[in-house]
């Protein structure tokens, strides 16, 4: 069972129809052993339909995908039990306590000495293990579904969406569990639609969208070959500065109605903007220059930012 | 097939089974209420007493002694009404459905038959009834057969044709013996079809059967678990009503291996359909609209609660194309008639039946999210 492959997950030419619509067209990427890999994008771009075929819920409609050496659609038996998942929207038995589920999924994978206890401190429930599922906040029942994820010790970790629908004190505390997964050099298969979640986490981010990996990366790579620009952020106490800048022929970018974003390819243009919100009469508030970071490569990747549409909805994809 | 897998699932099953209220209600108090009420309702009916109205309009000795011939039947208890009224408008004051008026000269016309055998004497008694009431039919044949033996002593011979009951029983039942192995065969029916409807619905849009397929469990030893989960459901509902009817009721039932055979026969069969059904209907709401289309046609038209005898005949034809008129039918073979040759063809028809659904149910029962 400890036979090393480079690759924990290896995807080839991945195609999943459901009748004429296409949910994964044609994707290709492999994920090492001990990182964590992260697929980011909006809802319904194909997130859930390839993390779904990699860990067995799914059959492709054509394609390779190997887990630890092993293929989804012949090997499932094999790779079960050195899996770990956490399903989109995960869910368990309303009545039974966080102890009781542990201690049933570990008998499922009839596991005698799973270290249950272990796994609750791990995620931080220790205080709740009594408490019955239906009376968990939602933060408390995702990282229940993680610990059950752990439950088998498995090789690969699939999370899909670990976060989604999690205010933000509740996605910090998942954070944590996730960064111990990182240090205990698991490998990770995550989905996500929050750019610091993949921004933190990831040792690899894949940029999905409308079914195709456009980009893939490490966050800072993906950073850094995007970056052949910079971003201007102005305020201004008058509206004519956004006119300005429209009829410079600049695609300024109104954000939270206070500040303006736009992008200058050259440091000169910096300068003409100044001098030209200065002709107009428009004071500048403040003014900043810097480079993108994740967000604006998504945005200038995609054509849209990764919220639009996907307004922390559980949609299934 | 892992028995520490399933014994994991039995156990889940039944801890949400004793900490759900609802389903600790429906599957054991709603059977027993059921038997309290149905059974208090009927347990008498031999003994039924019923009102009867007596207008004497002659008020005389002779005349009183058809009032005391009538309460001496013990089946009616005599209410006087006034001879000053009118019994139609009383009857209808009093919603009364039925009032016997002894006309006047009843004595004297008595005594004109009998002392100078005067044959056109007679005496008419009328009834003034209301035609729309149930039980008024019931009422006027006793008050017949009183007549007709009081016309017979009248006559000075004694009868010539003579009636003797024989019953094809050997001992005598009473409508609850009847009714029980109705009411266990529903109860388990209702706890099976539900269950499954209720697990398979529920589990797959909560997704926990989605993180179930990532793990080692099979759907096999899913099904099973589920089956074995219904089983003890059963056992328990039938082992609390049973424990209630010879309590309170004194029933009079014969317990032996055919019980336990019906009731494994009426899981598997609603299993089976509720397995089919999630298949077909995957909206929870629908598909408890579903087993509720099942259920009813199944509770009232299969002879749980009545003998498809007192049916019109199109209905008794239907009756037995439902499976659980031959679990009904079954039970009570053995139960109360100790017929052993009737339980087997039935148990050999609802076995059939029984082991189709099963089957097919397991194998259009999807694990998998997709193909």
């Amino acid at each position: 069972m400890t036979t090393e492959f480079e690759h924990a997950i290896e995807v080839e030419n991945l195609k999943k129809f459901y009748g004429n619509l296409v949910a994964v067209n044609d994707i290709s990427f492999n994920v090492r052993q001990g990182e964590v890999f992260a697929f980011l994008g909006p809802n319904g771009a194909g997130k859930t339909t390839t993390v779904e075929i990699a860990d067995t819920i799914r059959m492709p409609t054509s394609g390779k995908v190997r887990i630890l050496g092993m293929d989804v659609t012949k090997e499932k038996r094999g790779i079960v039990p050195r899996i770990g998942v956490l399903p989109q929207g995960f869910s368990s038995f309303d009545k039974i306590t966080v102890r009781e589920t542990m201690q049933y999924y570990s008998r499922l994978f009839c596991c005698r000495n799973a270290d249950i206890d272990g796994l609750i401190d791990l995620v931080n429930l220790k205080d709740k293990a009594k408490e019955q599922y239906m009376k968990l906040s939602g933060g408390l029942k995702q990282r229940l579904g993680i610990a059950i994820a752990l439950v088998n010790d498995p090789e690969v970790v699939f999370l899909d969406e670990p976060t989604t629908g999690l205010d933000p004190r509740a996605r910090r505390e998942v954070w944590e569990v996730l960064l111990g997964l990182k240090k205990e050099g698991k490998t990770v298969f995550l989905t996500t639609h929050y750019i610091e979640e993949a921004e933190l986490l990831a040792d690899t981010v894949a940029i999905i969208s409308k079914g195709k990996i456009i980009a893939m990366d490490s966050p800072a790579q993906l950073i850094e070959s995007n970056a052949d620009y910079l971003v201007l952020t102005l305020q201004s106490g008058d509206e004519k500065a956004f006119e300005v800048l429209g009829k410079m022929g600049f695609n300024p970018d109104l954000n939270n109605h206070k500040s303006i974003n736009v992008r200058v390819e050259r440091t000169e243009d910096i300068r003409k903007i100044l001098n030209a919100m200065k002709d107009a009469g428009a004071p500048l508030l403040s003014m900043d220059v810097r480079k993108p970071n994740l967000e604006q490569v998504f945005l200038k990747l995609t054509g849209k930012a990764l919220d639009e549409g996907a307004s922390g909805g559980k949609g299934a994809e | 097939m892992n028995l520490r897998v399933v014994g994991a699932n039995l156990v889940v099953s039944m801890k949400t089974f004793c900490r759900e209220k609802t389903t600790m209600f429906f599957t054991t108090t709603f059977p027993i209420l059921l038997i309290l009420v149905f059974g208090a309702i009927f347990v008498d009916q031999d003994k039924v007493n019923f009102d009867l109205c007596v207008q004497d309009l002659d008020q005389t000795e002779t005349s009183a002694e058809i009032a005391s011939a009538l309460a001496l039947t013990g089946k009616l208890k005599i209410i006087r009404v006034d001879p000053a009224i009118d019994a139609v408008q009383y009857a209808r004051e009093n919603k009364v459905n039925l009032v016997l008026v002894i006309p006047k000269d009843y004595e004297k016309s008595y005594v004109q038959y009998l002392q100078f055998d005067d044959p056109n004497a007679y005496a008419a008694i009328k009834y003034v009834y209301d035609p729309s009431s149930s039980s008024v039919v019931t009422k006027m044949q006793i008050l017949e057969m009183v007549f007709a033996k009081l016309n017979q002593g009248l006559s000075g011979k004694p009868a010539f044709v003579r009636t003797a009951e024989i019953s094809i029983h050997t001992r005598e039942y009473r409508f609850i013996d009847f009714f029980i192995p109705g009411i266990i065969a529903m109860a388990v029916m209702t706890a099976s079809l539900f269950g499954t409807v209720n697990v398979n619905t529920e589990l797959r849009q909560k997704g926990i059967i989605r993180k179930l397929s990532t793990t080692p469990i099979t759907r096999t030893e899913w099904i099973l678990s589920n089956i074995l989960y219904q089983f003890v459901l059963a056992v328990i509902s039938t082992t609390a009503m049973l424990l209630v009817s010879y309590a309170v009721f004194d029933v009079k039932l014969q317990i032996n291996a055919w019980l336990p055979l019906f009731v494994v026969l009426d899981v598997f069969t609603f299993v089976g359909i509720g397995m089919i059904l999630t298949r077909i209907v995957r909206e929870a709401q629908s598909a408890a609209a579903a087993a509720n289309a099942i259920i009813f046609p199944m509770m009232f038209l299969s002879g749980s609660f009545v003998p498809i005898e007192m049916m019109p005949r199109f209905l008794q034809t239907f009756a037995k194309t439902l499976p659980l008129y031959y679990v009904n039918e079954g039970l009570r073979a053995s139960m109360v008639f100790h017929d052993n040759a009737t339980a087997l063809s039935y148990a050999a028809i609802i076995g059939t039946f029984a082991a189709m659904v099963f089957i097919l149910g397991i194998m259009i029962t999807r694990w998998e999210a997709g193909e």
